[in-house]
């Protein structure tokens, strides 16, 4: 593995079930359990097809292609949620993937012991979060009257600001942010995109948006997908970055 | 062990599940964590009444109340561990598809739940030994190994049923069954010492059977345990945790993809 790399995706292949279709019997189920087998059936389709995707150390890319083109399932396989049917993966470091706020968020918890859970998932120790607890209340702008109710009483956009807050305090190094940059209220969405340009000078991180523009101002290279292939790679210089 | 070297670097977050469960599972009832105590409390009322009135069997010297509850304790720790546990993966589907960490913290936090509703149960059997003036021997601390391999076992049972109702929902369905079942074929309502021979050594395949009669006879009866019964009732439960967790694992890296 290259020494500046973090991510390594080499020759990725990943296949899908499409379920539904038809339902396989137990015994075929079995028998597949046991085989890996690396051609497509009827049943199934490449949803990512030989990508090849580095991140470097403190570089910040986007992938950006139309609904379906795969852009989660690169960022699942980045964080181990799945697996490649083919193909290596070399990860350095820590991953946050924020593929949706709030991951385990409880309705019947409070404001403030779902940032205990969702910071935990999210792979801090409860050290840190204690520590940054206020930090992440302050960031979130949230009432502070609220942060002890239930977020069941909180609004939509209060709840993923509150995501968005905890998100941005991880200590990972790599962070994946999958469509998340259209949180809240303008002002708050502003503060976001700072936020994430501050990021960008410790981490290293991979962003998934239908914003051009914003990815625009803030990435490194754009790597465009269509239909699970990887169509083109753009190197964003630092001077066309309107700011 | 390889579930422990798994779980190492991911033990606050165990720790933080299971305070979520717990947490969340008492919040906004009335009676809070009283609960734990309901259920065997009320089995063992119902239990006795039946067997005072309507059947007439014996438990021998020993009270029918205090004969239930000892029982009631490991089965309902079992039951409602499996219970919660055959659809914790499928009911966390959230979490699942979006972050990485084992996968055998779902169901672990569940039972590690029912561990502290045994622990405040087991303040109900302390008076009732009191009142019923049982008394006690060295023979009670058998109570600590013979838990540990009923932990094992319902861990195993855990596994083997959450990451098989990922991909078959029917397997919630047919545990709810299994677990009736088992609780006739599990000396829960007799003691094995009232069976016939070869009926005894058919129940004793199911490892419960060795359990709760010994989590019984060591406080109720202060006798020791048999040690070729426990080494065989721990053989059984161990190869069971091998297959059960080879399996979970064979099959976890599948769950994000399928559910
Ligand atoms: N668990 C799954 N089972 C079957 N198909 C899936 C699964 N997850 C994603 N897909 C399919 O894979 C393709 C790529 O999905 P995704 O990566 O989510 O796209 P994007 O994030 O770019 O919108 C889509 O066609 C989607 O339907
Ligand atoms: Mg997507």
């Amino acid at each position: 593995m290259d020494k500046e790399n973090l991510v390594e995706l080499k020759n990725i292949w990943k296949k899908y079930k499409i379920i539904g279709k038809f339902k396989k019997s137990l015994r075929e189920s079995i028998s597949s359990f046991f085989k890996e087998k690396e051609e497509i059936e009827d049943d199934e389709f490449w949803a990512l097809e030989d990508i090849n995707l580095t991140l470097k150390k403190g570089e910040c890319i986007s992938i950006y292609g139309p609904n379906g083109s795969g852009k989660t399932t690169i960022l699942k396989l980045i964080s181990s949620i799945t697996y490649p049917t083919k193909g290596e993966i070399n990860i350095k470091g820590k991953v946050a993937p924020l593929i949706s706020l709030g991951a385990g968020f409880h309705n019947d918890l409070t404001g403030r012991e779902n940032i205990l859970t969702n910071g935990s998932i999210l792979g801090m120790s409860i050290k840190e979060i204690k520590e940054k607890e206020e930090s992440i209340i302050e960031f979130s702008e949230l009432d502070r009257k609220f942060i002890d109710m239930p977020v069941r009483k909180y609004s939509t956009g209060m709840n993923t600001r509150l995501g968005f807050s905890v998100a941005v305090h991880s200590t990972a190094e790599i962070i994946l942010l999958d469509e998340i940059l259209a949180v809240g209220d303008e002002k708050f969405r502003e503060k976001c995109h700072e936020k994430i340009k501050e990021l960008k000078e410790t981490k290293s991180i991979i962003l998934v948006s239908h914003h051009m523009d914003i990815v625009r101002s803030i990435v490194d290279r754009i790597v465009y997908i269509k239909k699970g292939k990887i169509v083109e790679e753009e190197e964003i210089k630092k001077e066309s970055r309107q700011n | 062990m390889l579930l422990l070297k798994r779980l190492f670097e991911y033990r606050e977050l165990l720790y933080i599940f299971t305070w979520r469960h717990f947490t969340v599972r008492y919040r906004n009832t009335a009676l809070g964590i009283v609960w734990a105590i309901i259920q065997p409390l009320v089995m063992m009322f119902l239990f006795t009444f039946l067997f005072t009135y309507v059947l007439k069997t014996g438990t021998g010297d020993i009270p029918k109340e205090v004969f239930f509850y000892a029982s009631l304790l490991p089965w309902t720790f079992f039951s409602s561990s499996i219970n919660y546990s055959t659809s914790s993966l499928v009911g966390n589907y959230g979490i699942i598809t979006k972050i990485y960490f084992p996968r055998e913290i779902l169901p672990l936090s569940g039972i590690l739940v029912a561990v502290i509703d045994l622990l405040i149960a087991s303040v109900i059997y302390l008076f009732l030994l009191i009142i019923f003036k049982i008394t006690l021997t060295f023979n009670v601390l058998w109570i600590i190994p013979i838990f540990i391999l009923l932990f094992i076992f319902t861990m195993s049972c855990s596994f083997i049923f959450s990451c098989l109702n990922v991909y078959y929902r029917d397997v919630g369905l047919l545990t709810r069954f299994v677990v009736r079942l088992l609780f006739f074929a599990s000396p829960v309502l007799y003691s094995i010492d009232s069976l016939s021979l070869k009926l005894k050594l058919l129940l004793f395949f199911n490892p419960l059977t060795f359990i709760i009669e010994n989590m019984r006879r060591c406080v109720l009866e202060q006798r020791g345990v048999v040690l070729w019964q426990f080494a065989f009732a721990a053989t059984l439960v161990i190869i069971l945790f091998f297959f059960a967790h080879k399996l979970f694992i064979k099959t976890e890296k599948d769950f994000a993809d399928v559910i």
